[in-house]
């Protein structure tokens, strides 16, 4: 789309950027800190884009490429949904539905000490925090946030998980509400945990009240909003 | 070795316990009921013999090609029919290129025996020559997208191009009639194989507490105890079953999946049958169309076809000189293959008992002796048949031939749209055959190609 390279960080905010687009230009910036998210990369006084994707900007300085993809490539500070490969001595090893496994420290837990490691089945579903997260190298997690504090990460209990796309996800995360979730909101009630790796978790008393939300979240990728509150009241009709 | 653990789909205790629970209570996690099919989409887009089946999230291709082989010594009158499977790993993670897994063969095993076991596919009219040369039918399948129930999706992706796919015409000529002529797609129609029914599989999965359900997602296959394939067609009868491991069922539930089985058989049946007659008449407007180019005329497609003038001369030209020949020859008897030549066009009227009116009570198209003449009359126009000494591909033929003098016969009393009439022979010609017959009393009769 934008074929020509302004210095201006502006042009190129909220709209489609390529692997080699150079966004920003630093020499034109200077006593700034700038945060670079996923997808970008700093080469000097260069910025250039790795990904594909669109590029979004948010106060103060935050610069990131958004894309949405099927698997998911870890980031510092995401909140993921994640599944208990196998238990060693140091780590769990996690699947995030990224290239490699991740480690989760045994003793990254709140008032986690050598003698209260926590048992997870293989197969436990938890909700966890990426802190480190390098190229080539395997991610670490953590189930804590930045203070130390538990902060509702941790295992999941019950409930049902399906996977999505990352876009879909951070879609559902986005604020305000995403018009799925507040059309099933009215008439249902339900817990959902969603991780940005393309994960989304659902509890509710009944079964089918968890099939409903499950599949109408699923449905919703590619919908308007005016589409998805049709779709919703159509899902809603067929189980009353 | 990293990369293929971190690409390994999982499942969560959460899921599994979920699946079983919602079971109990008749629920699956897609909205579905227990015994109901996903969506099924058929589709051929684009040569003949190839077919996408799409069952859900899964989607297999199946396609089917021809050779000539040597038939096996036990039976040297008969085509050979074989099955080979490709798990892409683009389908699963877990699907590795190269070797075959254990699933990749079981699935391959179970369509062989639906196909060959029930005799679906008829080989003895794949013979070109006994005791030599004979078809080798092979059918490929590729899995694309594994969103649980391959056999299935697979068995119908086989099915579907074995109805959609057109072998070359060939027949014997040369000096001493020992020679194999393959007659290119565009000299003959190529001709389709004979499918006496359509072995459908049906997966059953069997959870704890004695649930059953049709058709199992990936989720579910991963969560059930054991499975049952029945492979039956639409008219009751079972074709195959596999059950290979898992828990043990009672035989009263064997029993009801059976019935079940044959009442999603005759619903697939009827829907792989409607997308390959679209198919079927999507193909035959596009020949129109390219016959329309050879002879010059312009043709809008739909009810009225007007050719000009010239063109419809021309063309009446041409096949009154053709029904000469017919009338004028006197062919000797044709009974060298004793009663699979089927006179039926001898008593006036063909196979789909259409009555054509007019003369060739004489013709027939499979004795011994051509008249040069007509060879020529009949190289110049489009896929007259001469002689054929085989019976057995005298069947295919027998078709898409007997739909030729038919159309002739119209162009005589009413001067329009010859290239409908020949449309409308070809469209009504399927659908009469399909309503026939029983396979081996009719095919000595009628020869009449059953789908």
């Amino acid at each position: 789309m934008e074929n020509k390279k302004s210095s201006s960080p502006a042009s190129f905010i909220d709209s489609t950027v390529v692997p080699g687009d150079v966004v920003l230009d630093l020499s034109s910036m200077t006593n700034q800190t700038i945060k670079l998210g996923g997808g970008l990369r700093q080469d000097c006084d260069a910025i250039p884009a790795m990904k594909a994707g669109t590029l979004r900007f948010s106060k103060p300085n935050k610069y990131w490429v958004e894309s949405s993809q099927k698997r998911y490539v870890p980031c510092v500070e995401d909140t993921v949904l994640a599944i208990v490969v196998d238990s060693k001595a140091d780590n769990f090893l996690i699947d995030i539905k990224g290239p490699a496994l991740a480690f989760l420290p045994v003793l990254a837990f709140e008032g986690g000490t050598r003698r209260n490691i926590p048992k997870f089945e293989v197969g436990t579903l938890l909700y966890l925090r990426v802190v480190k997260a390098n190229f080539g190298m395997n991610p670490e997690l953590s189930c804590t946030d930045a203070n130390g504090k538990a902060a509702e990460f941790g295992p999941l209990k019950d409930g049902y998980m399906f996977e999505t796309s990352t876009g879909l996800s951070r879609k559902l995360l986005s604020s305000p509400t995403c018009p799925v979730l507040e059309a099933l909101g009215k008439k249902l009630s339900f817990e959902i945990a969603v991780g940005l790796n393309g994960r989304v978790w659902v509890n509710a008393a009944s079964p089918d009240t968890i099939v409903v939300v499950a599949n109408a979240i699923m449905n919703s990728e590619s919908l308007s909003t005016a589409q998805q509150i049709i779709m919703v009241e159509h899902l809603l009709k067929n189980i009353q | 070795m990293d990369v293929r653990l971190a690409n390994t789909r999982r499942l969560t205790l959460n899921e599994k316990n979920f699946i079983k629970t919602a079971l109990l209570s008749e629920i699956r996690t897609d909205g579905r009921k227990p015994f109901e099919f996903r969506n099924i989409i058929i589709n051929f887009d684009r040569e003949d013999g190839y077919a996408e089946v799409q069952l859900g999230q899964t989607r297999v291709m199946g396609i089917v090609t021809a050779k000539f082989v040597q038939p096996y010594q036990d039976r040297p009158n008969e085509g050979t029919l074989s099955i080979y499977t490709e798990f892409s790993p683009m389908a699963d993670p877990s699907f590795e290129a190269g070797r075959p897994g254990e699933s990749s063969v079981e699935l391959g095993r179970i369509i062989d025996r639906g196909l060959r076991e029930s005799r679906a596919v008829d080989t003895e009219s794949l013979c070109i020559v006994a005791g030599k040369l004979v078809w080798a039918i092979r059918i490929d399948i590729h899995i694309l997208d594994n969103g649980g129930n391959l056999v299935d999706a697979a068995n119908m992706a086989a099915l579907a191009a074995l109805m959609t796919f057109r072998r070359p015409e060939c027949s014997l000529g040369g000096e001493d009639d020992q020679e194999v002529i393959i007659h290119p797609p565009e000299m003959r129609d190529p001709v389709p194989l004979i499918v006496h029914h359509l072995p459908i599989a049906v997966t059953f999965g069997f959870f704890d507490e004695s649930v059953v359900v049709i058709d199992p997602t990936h989720n579910e296959e991963a969560v059930m105890a054991g499975r049952m394939i029945a492979t039956v067609n639409a008219n009751g009868d079972i074709c195959a079953i596999q059950k290979a491991g898992g828990e043990g069922v009672s035989q009263r539930v064997i029993m009801q999946c059976l019935q079940l089985a044959a009442t999603k058989a005759a619903d697939i049946t009827k829907q792989i049958k409607a997308a390959v007659e679209a198919y079927n008449k999507e193909r035959a407007l596009q020949m129109i169309k390219r016959e329309h180019t050879c002879v010059d005329t312009n043709v809008k497609e739909g009810e009225d076809q007007t050719l000009d003038n010239k063109g419809i001369s021309e063309l009446v030209g041409k096949y009154m000189e053709r029904l000469k020949l017919i009338s004028g020859e006197s062919y000797p008897s044709q009974n060298i293959n004793g009663e699979i030549e089927t006179k039926s066009l001898k008593r006036g009227t063909d196979i789909h008992g259409i009555k054509f009116s007019s003369t060739p009570l004489s013709w027939d198209p499979y004795s011994k002796g051509v008249d040069p003449e007509f060879l020529k009359a009949s190289v110049a126009l489009q896929g007259f048949s001469t002689q054929n000494k085989k019976k057995e591909s005298s069947y295919e033929e027998k078709p898409s031939e007997a739909e030729r003098p038919e159309s002739y016969e119209d162009v005589n009393p009413n001067s329009s749209a010859v290239d409908a009439s020949r449309i409308e022979m070809q469209m009504i010609g399927p659908k009469t055959l399909k309503d026939a017959v029983k396979p081996k009393n009719k095919r000595k009769k009628k020869g009449s190609s059953m789908i």
